[in-house]
């Protein structure tokens, strides 16, 4: 799957540590997840749609 | 500053496993050349693995640099870490037992426990893990690492039964399956490390 962490991340001047913490995972998941090795769960994607408040389909698309 | 941390802990952690390994090459070395005997032996390999205790916090420290410190990895590495003491002093035990006297019956099944109980209570360890893990991406990485592991164990256990019947291999132990099945976690732990340090960081 593809996503836009990365961007909406950098257009509020997050780290990867600072969207960790708000999503209350490891650095290394936001790591997996922003460079598409790992596809976040539903309820995990619920939370990061929550947080950037957006649907998750404008985050993430198919590839 | 961050960085700076990251070598530091990485050092510390090498270090720790550099001595332990070094200790136990040591004391084999003096063992095997009759230099010592086998109760120094043994209590110089007890000591030689105290040392897992200044390498789990080290390698707590560099898990705490890297942001793969969740509190239920904590957990894992501190009940590991007390669970190989037990493994090293049981095993310790039921060898010289086994040296001094003819195990038969329950006798040998009660000795054989000794180290036995605390693999199983890192098997149990493990277990705990994968359920108290909250963070879904170390679960999926532990969880990846174990079948690869069990994969390791199941083709070399295959390989090596049927070169076995053949003839080719001499026998192996079956208590080899844990220490292989480690290996083949180890391994892939390694090699997803080495991925996600490979990914895109900012």
């Amino acid at each position: 799957m593809k996503n836009r962490l990365k961007v909406l991340r950098a257009e509020r001047n997050w780290s990867q540590q600072d969207l960790a913490q708000r999503l209350e995972v490891s650095r290394q998941s936001v790591n997996a997840i922003e460079t598409g090795r790992y596809d976040p769960s539903l309820p995990l994607a619920f939370r990061i749609a929550a947080l950037f408040d957006m649907p998750i389909e404008a985050i993430f698309a198919p590839d | 500053m961050t960085a700076h941390r990251t070598r530091h802990a990485g050092r510390s952690r090498w270090f720790w496993v550099g001595l332990m390994f070094a200790s136990f090459g040591v004391i084999a070395a003096l063992r095997i050349t009759d230099a010592i005997g086998e109760t120094t032996g043994f209590i110089l390999m007890a000591c030689a693995m105290l040392l897992i205790v200044p390498l789990t916090r080290a390698g707590l420290a560099h898990q705490r640099t890297t942001g793969h410190l969740s509190p239920a990895v904590a957990r894992y590495t501190r009940r590991f870490m007390i669970a190989s003491l037990g493994y090293m002093l049981g095993l310790g035990i039921a060898i010289t037992l086994s040296e001094r006297m003819e195990l038969s019956g329950v006798g040998a099944f009660a000795i054989a426990l000794l180290p036995v109980l605390p693999i199983f209570a890192m098997i149990w360890t493990m277990a705990r893990y994968l359920i108290e893990e909250d963070d879904e991406f170390l679960r999926h990485r532990a969880t990846m690492a174990s079948l690869a592991g069990l994969g390791l164990v199941l083709a070399a256990g295959s390989f090596w039964g049927f070169l076995e019947t053949f003839g080719v291999v001499p026998h192996v132990d079956a208590w080899w399956t844990f220490p292989v099945w480690a290996i083949g976690m180890g391994i892939a732990q390694c090699w997803m490390s080495w991925r996600d340090r490979a990914g895109t960081e900012s």
